[in-house]
Parts: C-alpha cells; sequence; structure tokens
C-alpha cells in the first residue's frame, strides 16, 4: 500500500512538472521546493544493509562528514581554461546566447544538461557532481553540500565580476561571503490578490487574517514559508529559532486557519478558479496565475519578505575548474546576467546589469520589488534537524487541527 | 514428496515470487529504515538501531490526522459499496449481451491519468466551476457554494477514484450467484427484500468483503486526492508521511509512521473479514 502511494507520488510530480511546462510556469514550484537534499542517496547503506553486500558502507558512520577538503589543484592556477566544461541546469534557466558567447570567447566546449526538479538534481550530483563540474543549488541547500565536501571553495581571483553583484549579496546567510557559490537568480514570497474581490489594496500580511475574505485564503503548503510569514508579522526574524517566538507563531497561524480555504503551492489553480482571492505565493508564480486571471495583483508585506535564490557552484569532483570559473565570471558580466534575466523574468543579483535589463521587467513589482523592500527581505536558512523538527512538529500540530 | 506437490511449488512460484519482490521486499525495507536515524546529513544511519520512532509516532498530534483518514477511508468504503453493489448488480442481471461492454466502461476512466480525473473534478466543484456555474444559471444559489477543499470534495474524488475496485469484485460474486437460488426462496413465499437479504446478500458476501478492501485499503493511505481535492482541514496521514520524507527529511521517523499505519491495517482488516466469515459461516474453517 505504502508502495503504492509512493509511485502515485512520483506519478504525481512527473505529471505536475509537465502540467506546469504546459502552463509556462517557470520552472520553480513546489516539488523544487519540497523535494530536499539526498532523497535518493539516502537509501543507499539501507540497501547495502539489506542485500548483505558490500561491508559496512564508512560513511554512514556517526560524522560522516568527509575531511578531506577538495585539493586547491596546485599552486594558483593559471587561467588557462580547460578545453570541456560539464553545466547542469534547471530547464529553459539561461539566456540564449550566453553558452555559444562563452564558447567562443574561451574556446571551451561547454557539455549543458538539464533538469526540472532538484530531487533529480541532487540524486545525480551527489557527493562530488557526479560528472559535473558546475551546477545551480538552490541557496538553502548550500551549507548541506558544503558539509559533505561536495563544493569546491570558490577562488575569487578568477572572478573579477564578482563586483558587480549588489551590496546585499555580499555576505548571504546561506553561505557567508560567497566561498561556495555565487548567486544567479532570485524571487521573493509575498500575497497575491484578486482585485476584483479585494479591492483596498492591502499592504501588510495582516490582510491575510482578514474575516471579510474567509473561505477565500491560501497559504503556502511549506511550513517554513507560513512560520516566516507569521515571524515576521510578529517581528521576529523568518529564521527565528527561539521555541517562544516559534510558539507565538503557531498560535497566529492557528487562529487564522479557520479562514483558510486551502494550504497549496499549486496558487495558478487556486487562484484562477475563484476559490482564493488573497494568497501567500511565490511572486514567480505570479506571471502564470496572471495569464488564467489577469486581475492578481502583488505585494511583499510591508512588515517584510522572503527571498529565495539559486546559486552557481563549482563540486568537488569537477575535472574542469578553471573553465568552470571562468563560466562564473561570464554569468556575472554586466550584459550577460542582464540577457539571462531577460530571457528568463528573473531578477539576478547583478547590480551592474540593470541598465540592460528590459524595462517591463523592472518596473514589475513582483519581479523586481522597490528598493525600499528589498532591506526587508529575509532570505529562509535551512536550520538543522532540531530546529527543522521543532517547525515541523508545530506545523502538524497546526495542519492536523485538534 | 510426490509429483502432486512438486507441483504445486512449482505452480506457485511465480506467485510467491512476485510477493516477495513487490511486497515484502518493500515492506522490509520501510521496517529496517524505521529503526534508524538520521546521520548530520539527513542520512539513514542503522549504526544504532532502535524503536524511538515508533515512540514518536504516538504521539497525540497525529490523532486528528489519523481519525480524518480513517474517517475519509469508512465513507468512500461503504459509499462505494452503496453505489458499486447496485451497479454491479443491474450489469449481471440486466446487461444482457452487453455485459462485457459495461465493464469495459466501468473500467475506461483508468484509461486516463488519475491526476488529470481529479484535477478535473477540482475544475467542476471550484467556487467558478461547472456545478457553480449551473447551479447560479438556474437560479438555486446566488453566491458559489464551496464545494471543493472540504470533506465533500475529498470524499467525492475518493468514491469516484475507488468506485470501479468495488464493482468489480461484486461483479464477479453476482454474476456467479445461481438465480435459480432467488428463485425457489421467491416460491418457498419471500419477499424480493428477504430473497436479497436472506439469498443474494448472504452469497454475494465474499464480493462485498473483497470490494470493502480493495477500497478502504487504498483509501486509507491516499495521498493524491486528499491533497488536490481537500482544503485547511482535510490532512491526512498520508501527506504526514510525504511531509515528513520531504520537508522534514526524516526518513526514519516517515518510515514508522508508514509502517505504523500498514500495521494497522492489516489487523483491523484481518479482524473484519473474520468477523464477517465467522457470522456468515458460524465459525472458521
Amino acid at each position: 500500500m505504502s508502495h503504492a502511494y509512493d509511485g502515485r507520488s512520483i506519478d504525481l510530480e512527473k505529471a505536475l512538472v509537465r502540467y506546469m511546462v504546459e502552463r509556462r510556469i517557470s520552472r520553480r514550484q513546489l516539488l523544487d521546493r519540497i523535494a530536499k537534499l539526498g532523497a535518493a542517496a539516502a537509501l543507499g547503506p539501507v540497501i547495502a544493509a539489506c542485500t548483505g553486500g558490500a561491508s559496512q558502507a564508512p560513511s554512514s558512520g556517526p560524522s560522516a562528514a568527509p575531511s578531506t577538503e577538495p585539493t586547491t589543484a596546485g599552486p594558483t592556477p593559471v587561467p588557462e581554461p580547460e578545453k570541456e566544461l560539464f553545466v547542469y541546469n534547471w530547464t529553459g534557466y539561461i539566456g540564449e546566447d550566453t553558452i555559444p558567447a562563452f564558447e567562443a570567447k574561451y574556446d571551451v566546449k561547454v557539455t549543458y544538461d538539464f533538469f526540472s526538479n532538484t530531487s533529480e538534481a541532487y540524486a545525480k550530483l551527489g557527493d562530488d557532481g557526479g560528472g559535473y563540474d558546475l551546477s545551480f543549488p538552490i541557496s538553502v541547500d548550500i551549507p548541506a553540500f558544503v558539509a559533505k565536501g561536495a563544493l569546491r571553495p570558490l577562488d575569487k581571483t578568477l572572478l573579477p565580476n564578482i563586483v558587480n553583484l549588489g551590496a546585499e549579496w555580499a555576505d548571504p546567510g546561506y553561505d557567508p561571503g560567497n566561498t561556495h557559490s555565487v548567486p544567479y537568480m532570485w524571487w521573493t514570497t509575498g500575497v497575491g490578490y484578486d482585485t476584483t474581490k479585494v479591492t483596498d489594496s492591502p499592504t501588510s500580511s495582516t490582510a491575510l487574517w482578514d474575516p471579510r475574505y474567509g473561505d477565500h485564503i491560501s497559504m503556502l503548503d511549506d511550513y517554513q514559508e507560513c512560520f516566516a510569514l507569521a515571524l515576521i508579522q510578529l517581528g521576529y526574524s523568518a529564521n527565528s529559532t527561539n521555541t517562544a517566538e516559534l510558539d507565538e507563531a503557531l498560535a497566529l497561524l492557528q487562529a487564522q486557519k479557520p479562514l483558510v480555504r486551502v494550504y497549496s503551492t499549486d496558487t495558478v489553480a487556486t487562484m484562477s478558479g475563484g476559490d482564493v482571492w488573497i494568497g501567500h505565493i511565490w511572486g514567480a508564480d505570479l506571471y502564470a496565475i496572471t495569464t488564467e486571471n489577469p486581475n492578481v495583483a502583488y505585494y511583499i508585506p510591508e512588515e517584510g519578505g522572503v527571498r529565495g535564490s539559486d546559486t552557481m557552484a563549482i563540486f568537488s569532483g569537477a575535472k574542469h575548474p578553471i573553465a568552470a570559473h571562468l563560466f562564473i565570471n561570464h554569468m556575472l558580466d554586466a550584459q550577460v546576467s542582464a540577457s539571462n534575466t531577460n530571457y528568463i523574468g528573473y531578477m539576478g543579483p547583478n547590480a551592474a546589469a540593470k541598465e540592460f535589463i528590459e524595462p517591463y521587467i523592472l518596473e514589475d513589482p513582483a519581479v523586481n520589488p522597490e528598493e525600499a523592500i528589498l532591506d526587508k527581505l529575509q532570505e529562509l536558512l535551512d536550520l538543522g534537524q532540531a530546529v527543522r523538527d521543532e517547525y515541523l512538529s508545530r506545523w502538524q500540530v497546526l495542519r492536523g487541527g485538534g | 514428496m510426490g509429483l502432486r506437490d512438486r507441483a504445486a511449488l512449482l505452480l506457485a512460484g511465480p506467485g510467491t515470487a512476485w510477493l516477495a519482490a513487490f511486497f515484502v521486499l518493500p515492506l522490509a525495507i520501510i521496517f529496517v529504515v524505521s529503526l534508524g536515524q538520521r546521520d548530520a546529513l539527513d542520512r539513514i544511519s542503522l549504526a544504532d538501531p532502535s524503536l524511538a520512532n515508533y515512540a514518536r509516532a504516538f504521539d497525540p498530534r497525529f490523532l486528528p490526522t489519523f481519525l480524518n483518514s480513517l474517517r475519509y477511508a469508512a465513507l468512500t468504503t461503504i459509499l462505494s459499496l452503496a453505489i458499486g453493489y447496485p451497479i454491479a448488480y443491474w450489469i449481471s442481471r440486466h446487461g444482457g449481451r452487453r455485459k462485457v461492454l459495461l465493464i469495459v466502461l466501468v473500467m475506461l476512466p483508468f484509461w486516463t491519468s488519475y491526476l488529470i480525473r481529479t484535477y478535473a473534478w477540482m475544475i467542476v466543484l471550484r467556487d467558478n466551476g461547472v456545478v457553480n456555474a449551473l447551479l447560479q444559471a438556474v437560479g438555486l444559489t446566488s453566491e458559489p457554494l464551496i464545494l471543493l477543499n472540504t470533506d465533500f470534495s475529498v470524499v467525492l474524488g475518493m468514491t469516484y477514484g475507488f468506485l470501479p475496485f468495488a464493482i468489480l469484485p461484486l461483479y464477479v460474486s453476482i454474476d456467479r450467484l445461481d438465480e435459480n437460488l432467488v428463485a425457489a426462496a421467491r416460491d418457498l413465499y419471500a419477499s424480493g427484500r428477504a430473497a436479497f437479504l436472506h439469498v443474494t446478500l448472504p452469497l454475494t458476501m465474499p464480493g462485498v468483503i473483497a470490494a470493502a478492501l480493495l477500497t478502504f485499503i487504498p483509501a486509507i493511505g491516499d495521498f493524491v486526492t486528499p491533497d488536490l481535492l481537500g482544503g485547511a482541514e482535510t490532512t491526512t496521514i498520508a501527506k504526514v508521511v510525504q511531509e515528513l520524507f520531504l520537508q522534514g527529511r526524516d526518513w526514519p521517523y516517515g518510515a514508522a509512521i508508514g509502517f505504523l499505519l500498514m500495521v494497522v491495517t492489516l489487523a483491523g482488516t484481518l479482524l473484519a473479514v473474520r468477523t464477517v466469515r465467522r457470522e456468515l459461516v458460524g465459525g472458521g474453517d
């Protein structure tokens, strides 16, 4: 039976991805977020134990993190790139000319593969890149990749264009100092509302608690996003680890629950069917929502919001590290970054790229929020097992009712 | 060992192998995982096996969720039997030459992915959906009724999904029933109702039991329907397991809850089958 629904949920995942692609939803969606690190790899030791083969896997010891730092490849490498580069990225997540331009400039042949969800990608990347030099992990997963020694520390001398990053990206919480990763694209979480039903242009997240919209409010089906929204409304950090604050956030969410129609990440369906008038949504989905329901507007709560991002990182098993560094440097170029943004429709962290970005993207508050709110955005962090359990147990209390 | 025994063993081989590969092995893996812990990198560690995850699984916060699952599965089973029995009966008794065609029609929905069909229900039930548009066009309602994201939509979707699993075994047992027995009861002055209650229903009880099992068991573990058609108040235990695996990255804990659910379902099923059989046959076999 469990076997049956495991299979189903995989079908579900595939079908949803297909559904999203058909609806031209950008590839970022629920499954990318919920499918986190190490899903497939995690079963390894168990299968080994069951089959009785492969004497106890050394990696399953208590302190499994391999202490072998990736070798820094000899003394300061000469920036003469290798002839090849293996890149693994999201489907449709790069400008059309970006790779040909790189190949022409450095005479490197790029093998470019793509994935459509992180479970697939992370299983393939494994602990060293699985043959790929460079990939695009979600920022929250960077600490876990670093902990298992999967990433190669970046050589900043090969990344002169890193100065193009906006100041707010100099020291991200998931990777202080950008030692193992460079941000690529980012998005926000906020509130979407149907202007025909919610007519007073709300600006605060408390609108999601407004009884006038009872039975027509949705929240994201994601414990960290929901708690972050409540914590920010209460004036705490989106990544609070204080259990008393978490209890307060739980109480706030419990008070809201009777008004909530559904906890769902499929906001395109809920906001286009008339069921939800005001919902907690990922800004990146707004475009897809408005193709179905043009009356939906978006704002980041004035109390603050959540920012998410994808990164570029070089893996410890990279055989072409110099080419990989040059590639990242190429991506950091203002014009290249702008052409990526113009193609994908996401903002990058590249301050110098702004002048080359199409006006309709710059003017879209869902993609490019106004400066005043940028300082109020917090990136969600991987808070570690113990804190995650604190969140999840409260989430189960909230969702289970009782 | 006689030739017959050997032939029997040989014939049982494929079935046994199938069961071992697709039932026992996955179950064993889930059980082994449930004894482990997460290591620092969220991988499964079996270094120190224990039943600790089972102790954690008996947390009162899961009770409302479990009761939800139980309620949905029970309602789905009852509705599937109540709707399925007359359909199966009608096909068997009045289907005539078209019996096969009618049975194929019952199975027809399987030609489309369950997910697509569930999405179709969303379009039917949502506030701007087909049902609400009809009700408002006819003038029965002025505001949309809230149908989607409710207990109603979950049970509707599950009953819709599992109904064919009920109809098929019911059809087989009703079709096998010797009509002469019913005719004999009527000859002996049984009313139609009495003949049904004392002859038809008891003799088709194996089909009823099979139908109940085939709907209840998948229904209690169903993840897709409550997830898509459900709402804020319809959390099920399958959803909790899914969250523990993916969002919590705690496979051993999720495996323990999954395994417990399976044990509870299996025990309940066996108990139900025994009770029904005893009432029918008056003692075990």
